[in-house]
């Protein structure tokens, strides 16, 4: 269609003189709005009253037949992201990310006539189908094109965009609360303008990302930059097909790594309020857990930013030597802190902070070590397949978690002392992401595509 | 065909940083609210007898 011409890759390469620096924003537009569905939870209670409006009446959704929305929104994005990856990489960012708002304003619009028939098939498939397509596309789109504009700083360019999906929720909640307490009326929760009017604004806000962002030259890099000279056994200065990727050790040891370093996470993230209440009986009620959670956000996102630009320095596989090593040792020593030892909530409270930077930062470092390994040719579709790793441990990280302390309690164990087993796997699960990560080489040659790319500075229109 | 090689002002990145940065901050600042509440909350009082001992 001639019409959307504009978003052809073609168009959208940069002319001289364009600033590099224009493209984080674009990328953040994006991840700031798809990182929205974080907060999905504020949605749940008013859900649930839609019939009864100030409390569930009969007729009215149950909690657990709407937690399926986030569910199918979490899994689209890991799909989505493997499934579409590749077609990305030659439609471009520019498309990519017009499809992804489009996706995801449309599953709020779907979302408001599910509210407003109450079907809640509709929210679904709103929300949790052709929203969470926009999850994944939005996701893995700006990952290539940052990576190729900033060849010097590829975990600092990633570290930003993918630091504003953590920021996303911290925005979305308050905004989603605010819009409801709005439109709130005697009859109506007000969620389904709310839908409507996040739809919109979010429309907006990621049109401005596809009309700022830009792929490089051919043969662009940064002014006064050159290659290293000295070259790094680690960072490839070749390319390595998508599907050729997917069969390669390397592609599924930092599977094991990503998905490792996120189920542990989750094991802080999905107890948090429960564990500092149950570790410091009597010093910490809900309304503090409240507050340990939001410190937990921003360190979450804090972390994405910071470890990601420290790996440009460090490099990729230290970095996650670091994750594993500090994070196993204190995964082990958390519990040690509670009431019945250390009794010390400032140290729970640093460790759990340090343990959350940590986990956001593995997700932030991850595109850069892809880069590094697999080069700059199908980076953004390899980075989508690995996705998979993530909705993997969206399962494994819950289940871990609720049944390992659902059998410690079934078994004499106290509150305090269950977490203690759970928090020990979790430990185990980091020096199994320290084995996969250790045992990361350089990619063999003959996986590398026979074009000869370079994968340093390549901006090749691909 | 002529070719744009026009220069990015400094006050188009500026404003473009400025649009993601204040909902940005506008949620950190929310959330650094609600966190302070970690250390504003007023301890949960038990009895004696159930309180940590160390």
């Amino acid at each position: 269609m001639a019409l959307l011409s504009f978003l052809d890759r073609e168009r959208s390469v940069a002319h001289p003189g364009y600033s590099r620096w224009l493209v984080p924003p674009a990328a953040l537009a994006i991840h700031l709005a798809i990182g929205q569905a974080y907060a999905f939870s504020v949605f749940k209670i008013p859900l649930s009253q839609l019939v009864g409006v100030s409390k569930p009446a009969a007729g009215d959704w149950k909690q657990t037949q709407i937690a399926w929305i986030f569910s199918f929104a979490i899994v689209m994005l890991g799909l989505s992201a493997a499934a579409f990856g590749k077609w990305l990489e030659g439609a471009g960012p520019r498309k990519a990310m017009f499809v992804s708002a489009v996706c995801f304003a449309l599953g709020f619009y779907i979302s408001y006539f599910g509210v407003i028939s109450h079907q809640l098939w509709l929210l679904y498939l709103g929300y949790g189908f052709v929203g969470g397509i926009g999850l994944g596309l939005g996701y893995i789109s700006p990952v290539s094109t940052l990576i190729k504009w900033f060849p010097d700083r590829p975990g600092l360019a990633t570290g930003m965009a993918i630091m504003g999906f953590g920021g996303g929720a911290m925005i979305g909640a308050p905004l989603s609360i605010k819009l409801m307490a709005f439109y709130k009326s005697a009859g109506d929760v007000g969620v389904g303008k709310t839908f409507l009017t996040m739809g919109t604004i979010y429309f907006v806000f990621m049109m401005f990302g596809v009309f700022t962002i830009r792929v490089p030259r051919d043969g662009w890099k940064p002014e006064g930059w050159t290659a290293p000279a000295k070259k790094n056994a680690m960072i490839t200065t070749h390319n390595v097909e998508v599907n050729t990727a997917f069969g390669t050790p390397q592609f599924w040891l930092l599977w094991v790594v990503l998905c490792t370093n996120v189920t542990a996470g989750i094991g802080i993230i999905e107890q948090a309020s429960p564990m500092i209440q149950e570790f410091f009986k009597g010093s910490i009620g809900p309304v503090a857990a409240g507050g340990f959670v939001g410190l937990l956000s921003l360190f979450n996102m804090a972390g994405r930013f910071f470890w990601s630009s420290v790996s440009d320095y460090i490099g990729r596989k230290t970095t996650y030597f670091v994750f594993f090593a500090l994070g196993a040792t204190l995964y082990f020593l958390l519990p040690k802190t509670g009431a019945d030892h250390l009794n010390s909530i400032a140290l729970f409270v640093g460790i759990a902070v340090v343990l959350l930077s940590m986990y956001g930062g593995g997700f932030a470092t991850i595109p850069a070590y892809l880069r590094d390994m697999f080069g700059t040719h199908h980076v953004s579709a390899i980075h989508g397949r690995l996705l998979t790793a993530w909705s993997t441990a969206g399962v494994l990280g819950p289940v871990l978690v609720n049944y390992l302390r659902e059998y410690e309690l079934a078994h004499g164990a106290d509150k305090s002392s269950a977490y203690q087993t759970v928090l020990h796997v979790m430990a185990g699960l980091l020096v199994v992401g320290f084995a996969a990560n250790l045992a990361v080489r350089p990619v063999s040659e003959k996986y590398w595509m026979k074009d000869g790319s370079v994968a340093t500075g390549d901006s090749g229109g691909h | 065909m002529s070719e744009n090689t026009k220069k990015s002002s400094p006050a188009m990145i500026l404003a473009a940083w400025v649009l993601v940065g204040v909902p940005l901050a506008w949620g950190v600042y929310n959330t650094v609210l609600n966190s302070m509440r970690l250390f504003q909350a007023p301890a949960v009082s038990l009895p004696a007898s159930s309180a940590p001992t160390k």
